[in-house]
């Protein structure tokens, strides 16, 4: 009877896939509505503006590779295949044939070649997110329809960061600009892409509706436009979701989740990203230099009830820096520090550190007094403040200074002057870290805390070299162990993504948003 | 000394308290607004001597309550007792609504003061230099200001008084004019009195109680303004609470807990509703038609 | 009266100048950069070469001459962060601004002068004494709370009308949508702007009424409605004048904070906005804009004084 029952299950779902979606199963007339924070930039290399544009940047520049949105692995995008060398120094992309530009021209290899070679590579520049392929030396053309990355060093994540925002520009268009980033025609009315959707029409401070492209290579695009208004206020986008009048807010904070779960029609995607929050101890202050401090610190703080006050819930106490929706590569094997202060003084009554007259631990002279200015961003303020209240518990006094954000950045980001810090990191879901861990990353890189070791620094080259998943594995799983028992950064929380959709939105990947709008040409309404 | 002309001064001084308790006597219920400011700052005063919570105590297991016997109004978004900080934040908002008051009285008094009294080209420049305080949108000036040089409570203070002596020289500058002719100060400069007494000791007396009525107009106004500049993230930072950026964190839970936008601006609004309605009392006894 | 006019805008130039100077030097003080710039994980060196894109490497006093250069040419350069020019930044914005702005004027001072006649008329009635309470009042709220408590009634509550925006986006033109979003922070911006008005013309007519013209009017016979509207009428508006040339200040500054929980695309916000993200061009063409803009309304108040009343004309 099971055997039959499957067969039939079998039969039915052939028969689905080979059909596929036909006509009848969406409104050919639909048109999404969805939000962003302020007008957007269309050009993905074009330093800021990136929370307001990224998601639009997806839809309208392919890119060479994209995510699986089963696993986030590399598949096809605008490349069909692609090979490293033996000896791990270059990699060979094929390119898909076929591909026109919005405007009719053919993408080819010059346009890869031209996006490489001439923006992104060109530091004077400044392109965004540049550094993801500082180990790219330059790209080489080999035919119209393949392009060679020549590398300075092994460099095994290539494909994943080139499906991380990494959109394609046409050289035709550009190619003859004195700054391909700041074409205000291009970047604010009228972009050549080669996505299933195109800019039909963009009024400054309102709206940019796209249209379906009529060239596009892939699946036909299934709806009749999409347009992304611009709400900069969170609290009338929730307004606008439950009136109807938006399909999708993405990257809502919980507290605005209250209005929508009973509403019928919205549903709550819990994402994740690669993205981690954690507290910096400046590694040039002796204090912090000792791992059983930094242990402690991390010990006297109860991640989960911060998760369950600032976030409501939604996340999850972090292990490293690799976060859990990595799949084979994250290990959750790791050192675990879970709340426990009189372990954390104890720890630190081992390293040397006893009460002083005030309460306040002190050694040789020494105090355990933490100057923690704080970005005006987000949830840092209130996760500061209970970071400081679980350290005051235990006798170590941090003295909160919050200020805007700009300076923030100035601060603690360009001129490393602070103690202690709490912020977060955002990556691509690669398991490589190297720009925020290595030695070589300190004075001017990502390595805000300033830390060094040798050790890690050999580990992470490992990962690059590893070009098959096991050896990922093993070298990535080392790794998160060094990282967990020696803390440069103490890890705190991986946020939930929090988006809402309308229900009537079909066809889009939950894993994430990045990836969910790799695959607009996928996306239906129900009629 | 020659003091003897001035003594006339004196007693013509007097029945002006006299006039103060006819006041009174005449519409005691005017006295309400000052009695309800007493009460409040005494209550911030006080308040968290008796109160038990501590305003900056976290308490990440108890988020959001609604009010209790525990907590009289319920607490924050962090377990935060909201009472409490109402009590730590009136400390604060008073606190900077009084001492930007103070700057820009100051500040106002005496080039309102030397504008009318000297005269000539130095009261042309310095009313030129108030026009173009004038002109500039209040807000504007501040949010450069605060932006170039921080947020710490002591340029918030300075700031918003700047924004606010213009108006107090204008005023000044009127009487002081007003005075410069007369004859106790012809007498007193015949004397042999120097400027600064005569400014001080004769004409600013008069002003006095103008000054007293714009003063508590501008406590009010400035109690307004900090608020402003903290919700839009400008003003007093967190840990520090105002009754300005209690409202800022409450905006986004309005949907969660709107009523923690509720308090926050009854109190402002209470608070500088006596000021106002003390500085319109005070006005009205001082209006020579009455 | 020629000379007059010219010199008063000889003067406003100069004050421009004068603020431009100061605000330029001022927020080139500020620590940091245009925030598109100096993006939280960018590196050391990606932030060098963007800053030396911008030139924002050179001395304050060089890129100021280099912006007045500019500016006196009609160029009032680029937005940093948003790669638009300034001067169609400026304009959008404005336009924003100004329907909120006319609007909340508008309500303003129509109510404003009703209640205050109204209270002028029963001198320490009963209507005078309810006036006094809602300009009180009016003085005393804080607007933004204000705002914030109305979108809790009428949007989230109610459902009535809309928490935001000036318009229903992507949707084709419609006065009564555009009205539907303008009313609620209209109103919110016009309560506050009141007080001053009913104030200034409750005591503008009660003096008047008091006074010589009116007297004269009497002796000479004329009907007690005819002396009201005539004589009172006209000089009352004297220092109501003066009161609106005063409100234009007080409208940039309201319409600031309520454009920020309306979210209004005005200048207000921009302002915040680019002060914020440091964004230079952006923050010296809204100075520059809302100073002439004040100097103008000043300079007009000043005129219009003058018609009004033949013993203010200056020579």
């Amino acid at each position: 009877m099971k055997k039959l029952g499957t067969l039939v299950l079998l039969f039915i779902a052939s028969v689905m896939l080979g059909a596929g979606v036909s006509a009848q199963d969406y409104d050919e007339s639909a048109v999404l509505n969805f939000a962003t924070n302020a007008d957007p930039t269309l050009n993905p290399w074009t330093p800021g503006a990136v929370i307001e544009s990224n998601l639009i940047n997806t839809i309208l520049f392919e890119q060479l590779t994209r995510y699986n949105p089963e696993d986030l692995s590399p598949v096809p995008g605008l490349a069909v295949s692609w090979e490293a060398a033996e000896d791990a120094m270059s990699w060979n992309f094929s390119l898909r044939d076929g591909v026109l530009w919005s405007d009719g021209e053919a993408f080819d290899a010059e346009d890869v070649a031209f996006t490489f070679n001439d923006v992104i590579l060109v530091d004077e520049l400044g392109a965004q997110s540049a550094t993801q392929f500082s180990q790219v030396e330059t790209v080489e053309i080999v035919d119209p329809l393949t392009v060679r990355f020549v590398l300075n060093s092994p460099f095994s994540a290539l494909p994943y960061y080139l499906a991380a925002f990494s959109g394609m520009l046409p050289e035709h268009v550009l190619g003859d600009a004195e700054n391909p980033l700041t074409e205000a025609s291009f970047n604010k009315q009228n972009p050549v892409s080669t996505g299933p959707y195109k800019v039909a029409e963009f009024v400054p401070g309102s709206f940019v509706r796209l249209e379906p492209n009529e060239t596009y290579w892939g699946e036909a695009p299934k709806l009749a436009g999409i347009v992304f208004k611009i709400i900069p206020d969170a609290n009338t986008q929730v307004a606008q979701l439950l009136a109807g009048q938006l399909d999708l807010v993405n990257r809502l904070s919980p507290a605005l989740l209250a209005g929508v779960e009973s509403n019928p029609e919205l549903e709550v995607l819990r994402q994740s990203q690669n993205l981690y929050f954690w507290v910096a101890l400046n590694q040039e202050d002796e204090r912090f230099t000792d791992p059983r401090v930094r242990q402690a610190l991390l010990m006297a703080i109860d991640r989960q009830a911060m998760i369950d006050s600032i976030l409501e819930g939604y996340g999850t106490v972090a292990t490293g820096p690799i976060a859990p929706l990595l799949g084979a590569i994250y290990t959750a094997d790791v050192p675990d520090y879970s709340f426990d202060p009189e372990g954390a003084k104890a720890l630190l009554a081992e390293a040397g550190w006893t009460p002083g007259a005030d309460g306040v631990l002190e050694k040789d002279g020494a105090r355990l007094e933490i100057g923690m200015p704080t970005g005006q961003f987000g949830d840092l303020v209130p996760a500061t403040l209970l970071v400081q209240q679980y350290w005051e518990d235990i006798g170590v006094k941090a003295n909160v200074d919050v200020i805007e954000w700009n300076a923030y950045i100035q601060q603690v980001v360009v001129s490393r002057d602070y103690e202690g810090t709490l912020a977060w990191w955002s990556q691509p879901p690669t398991p490589d870290v190297t720009p925020y861990y290595s030695c070589e990353a300190r004075s001017s890189g990502n390595n805000i805390p300033n830390y060094c070791s040798e050790d890690l620094d050999a580990i992470m080259a490992n990962g690059q070299r590893a070009l098959t998943p096991e050896d990922q594995a093993a070298a990535y799983g080392e790794m998160q162990t060094y990282l967990a028992e020696e803390l440069p950064y103490l890890y705190l929380w991986y946020p939930d993504i929090l988006s809402v959709k309308n229900t009537r939105l079909q066809g889009f990947p939950d894993i994430n948003a990045s990836t969910a709008f790799q695959f607009s040409e996928q996306w239906y309404v129900t009629p | 000394m020659a003091d003897s002309g001035l003594q006339a001064e004196v007693t013509a001084e007097r029945p002006q308290t006299s006039r103060f308790w006819r006041n009174v006597r005449r519409n005691p219920l005017d006295l309400i607004p000052l009695l309800v400011l007493i009460l409040l700052i005494l209550m911030v005063v006080i308040g968290p001597f008796l109160y038990p919570h501590d305003p900056a105590r976290a308490n990440p297991l108890s988020t959001l309550d609604s009010l209790s016997s525990e907590h009289w109004l319920g607490t924050d978004e962090l377990g935060r007792d909201v009472f409490a900080r109402i009590l730590s934040g009136g400390r604060v908002s008073l606190a900077v609504g009084l001492l930007s008051m103070l700057v820009g009285l100051s500040i106002g008094t005496v080039i309102g003061g030397l504008a009318g009294y000297f005269g000539g080209k130095l009261e042309a420049v310095l009313m030129r230099l108030v026009d173009m305080f004038m002109a500039i949108p209040s807000f504007f000036l501040i949010l450069v200001i605060v932006t170039s040089f921080g947020n710490h409570p002591a340029v918030v203070i300075i700031t918003v008084g700047l924004a606010f002596w213009a108006q107090m020289a204008r005023v000044v500058h009127a009487e002081f004019r007003k005075f410069r002719k007369t004859e106790f100060v012809e007498a007193s400069q015949a004397l042999g009195g120097s400027h600064s007494r005569v400014m001080v000791r004769h004409i600013f007396p008069q002003v006095l109680p103008q000054a007293v009525v714009l003063a508590s107009l501008g406590v009010g106004w400035a109690i307004l303004t900090e608020a402003a500049l903290s919700y839009l993230g400008l003003g007093i930072q967190p840990p520090l609470a105002s009754w300005g950026n209690m409202l800022q964190n409450a905006q986004q839970y309005l949907f969660l807990k709107p009523i923690l936008a509720v308090w926050p601006g009854i109190f402002i609004g209470v608070t500088v509703l006596m000021f106002n309605l003390l500085g319109n009392t005070l006005r009205d006894w001082l209006d020579p038609r009455n | 009266m020629l000379v007059y006019i010219t010199q008063r805008l000889l003067q406003g130039v100069l004050v421009l100048f004068l603020i431009s100077v100061f605000t330029f030097f001022l927020v080139n003080l500020a620590p940091g950069g245009p925030s598109s710039l100096i993006d939280f994980q960018s590196t050391g060196a990606q932030r060098e070469a963007r800053i030396k894109q911008y030139g924002l490497d050179k001395p304050v006093h060089t890129r100021y001459l280099s912006w007045l250069g500019s500016a006196l040419r009609g160029d009032l350069g680029t937005s940093i962060n948003q790669g638009l020019p300034v001067a169609s930044l400026l304009s959008q914005r404005f336009l924003k601004t100004l329907q909120l702005a006319a609007a909340a004027l508008l309500l303003a001072t129509v109510f404003g002068i009703i209640l205050g006649v109204l209270a002028a008329l029963n001198r320490n009635g009963f209507i005078d004494q309810i006036v006094s309470v809602v300009t009180t009042l009016g003085m005393s709220i804080p607007n933004f709370w204000l705002g914030i408590i109305v979108i809790l009634f009428f949007s989230v509550q109610m459902r009535l009308l809309p928490a935001s925006g000036s318009y229903t986006i992507g949707a084709e033109f419609s006065l009564a949508d555009r009205l539907r979003h303008l009313i609620l922070p209209a109103s919110v911006l016009a309560f506050s702007l009141m007080p001053n008005i009913v104030r200034v013309t409750r005591s503008a007519l009660l003096e008047v009424k008091a006074s010589d013209y009116v007297r004269t009017a009497r002796a000479k016979g004329l009907v007690e409605r005819a002396v009201l509207w005539k004589h009172t009428f006209k000089n009352a508006l004297v220092p109501v004048i003066a009161m609106l040339g005063l409100i234009t200040t007080v409208l940039f500054s309201g319409s600031v904070v309520i454009e920020s929980v309306f979210g209004w695309a005005g200048l207000g916000r921009l302002a915040i906005e680019a002060a914020n993200g440091r964004d230079y061009p952006v923050i010296l063409g809204v100075t520059m804009l809302v100073g002439s803009i004040v100097v103008l309304v000043n300079i007009t108040v000043d005129l219009l004084y003058a018609l009004v009343d033949p013993r203010l004309r200056h020579g």
